[in-house]
């Protein structure tokens, strides 16, 4: 039998409007520039793009959840310890998701509107994507469907998980204690991840636990030493709405025009930035010139995000 | 318990949504967030800027429009990157055949080639046309 599960993200959007507003608060007395007029609003027009797309997108995502299910291995049912490991999977399936979001530009085209802003606040959680069904997310949760959980468990852990990864955009809270640090994404991980500071370049992927980045070599800490900056490592420049939530997609299509042919793939599923003549910058071309610079002075307050390769 | 009909909830909940939206935004404005930030201070700042924007950059000169809203940044290979505000932030692009720049006395118009960065209009003073000659050079 099959619950009637709400939606955990239209129960939470009061909450949000609340926090911001309190946000907005702290940040009147301590950092002004902490936002900005024009980006807020469009942050907050984008959240709601992502609604109005989500709705129209739902039923087809839902389908191929449904279909993905029938062929499950076995049926996991919806006792307490499912609950338990749907959401600890589904924070799985989302770190690969999130990883490969930022390593294959197929998939960076539609999670970039999410790093478009230069400011670090909770608006900028807002800031969701558009086109997650071309860009074809959905795909990392169906090994959990094949393996028998039910999609509409999926899809509400989903939504806790994406809850929860809202009140981390912010700058209001330093760091958390040791041990929640540890084990949770925080606002300082996620500083981290929405850095364009070389050495801060694609690390952090985490939706919950902070586990993943540890197992999977790509944590890195939040240094002091080196204040993060946000954003994307070439900036829109630009308000514009549409353009956030499409200049990805605008440049793959741009690159596959003129690109000879056996490098049109490349322009798909290498890392953002990849370029067949190597003209331009990607995020581990940038590490390297940092790497090369940092290097023979002899890093000793600054260790290498170790394992990140 | 009766419900209200779907389309009724849709135009409750998308309606109630952008109202928040511009209720937050207007509040914001209202708030005075947003300010409190510095434009380019001097040259040294706009090599720092250009240094963030593009890392190894290696910005070695640079002029700085009079309001500090914009700045022309070269490096030792003679590649110029223009830095201008966004907002209360930063954004930069290098100036290369896409550009088109227009001189007006003291002021330079540049606009990008890409629509969406758009265009900037620099007050650099008497060193306008100097500049200017620069660029054509690669504009
Ligand atoms: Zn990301
Ligand atoms: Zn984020």
């Amino acid at each position: 039998m099959i619950p009637d599960l709400p939606k955990p993200v239209d129960i939470a959007v009061p909450l949000f409007v609340a926090a911001i507003l309190a946000e907005m608060w702290i940040v009147q007395r301590r950092n002004r520039a902490a936002y900005e007029p024009r980006d807020t609003l469009t942050s907050l027009i984008l959240g709601f793009g992502n609604t109005v797309a989500g709705a129209m997108t739902a039923g087809a995502a839902g389908a191929v959840a449904m279909w993905t299910y029938e062929y499950r291995l076995v049926t996991i049912g919806w006792t307490w310890w499912a609950w338990i490991t749907a959401f600890v999977a589904y924070d799985l399936s989302y770190y690969w998701a999130h990883r490969a979001g930022h390593r294959i530009r197929w998939f960076w085209a539609s999670h970039v509107i999410h790093h478009s802003s230069q400011h670090y606040n909770l608006s900028t959680a807002l800031r969701q994507t558009w086109t997650g069904f071309i860009g074809l997310s959905f795909i990392f949760s169906m090994p959990l469907f094949f393996l028998g959980f039910h999609p509409a468990m999926i899809a509400f852990c989903a939504g806790l998980n994406l809850i929860y990864q809202f009140w981390i955009h912010t700058e209001a809270i330093d760091r958390m204690p040791r041990w929640f640090e540890w084990m949770f994404n925080t606002p300082s991980h996620h500083r981290v991840h929405h850095a364009t500071n070389p050495r801060y370049l694609d690390a952090n992927y985490a939706g919950v636990f902070m586990l993943w980045d540890r197992m999977f070599g790509s944590f890195t800490p939040e240094d002091d030493v080196d204040p993060i900056r946000y954003g994307l490592v070439r900036q829109l420049g630009s308000f514009n709405i549409l353009w956030a939530a499409t200049h990805e997609w605008v440049g793959i299509a741009r690159d596959l025009r003129r690109a000879p042919w056996q490098a049109k793939l490349g322009y798909i599923v290498m890392p953002p930035g990849w370029s067949h003549d190597g003209s331009r910058d990607t995020s581990d071309s940038i590490k390297a010139r940092w790497r090369d610079r940092e290097q023979p002075r002899g890093e000793s307050r600054s260790p290498m995000p170790e394992a990140a390769e | 318990m009766a419900t209200l009909p779907g389309w009724v909830m849709l135009v409750v909940k998308f309606g109630g949504s952008l109202l928040a939206i511009f209720a937050i935004a207007w509040l914001v404005k209202r708030m005075g967030l947003g300010k409190g930030y510095e434009r380019i201070r001097d040259e040294a700042h706009a090599i720092a800027l250009a240094e963030e924007a593009e890392f190894g950059f290696g910005g070695v000169a640079a002029d700085v429009d009079a309001a500090g809203y914009g700045a022309i940044v070269r490096n030792a290979t003679g590649v110029m990157l223009l830095v201008r505000a966004h907002g209360n932030r930063f954004a930069a692009r290098r100036i290369d055949a896409g550009f088109t720049a227009r001189l007006d006395r003291n002021r330079l118009w540049l606009q990008s080639g890409e629509r969406a960065f758009g265009s900037v209009e620099l007050d650099f003073g008497g060193r306008a046309s100097v500049i200017a000659s620069r660029l054509r050079t690669v504009i």
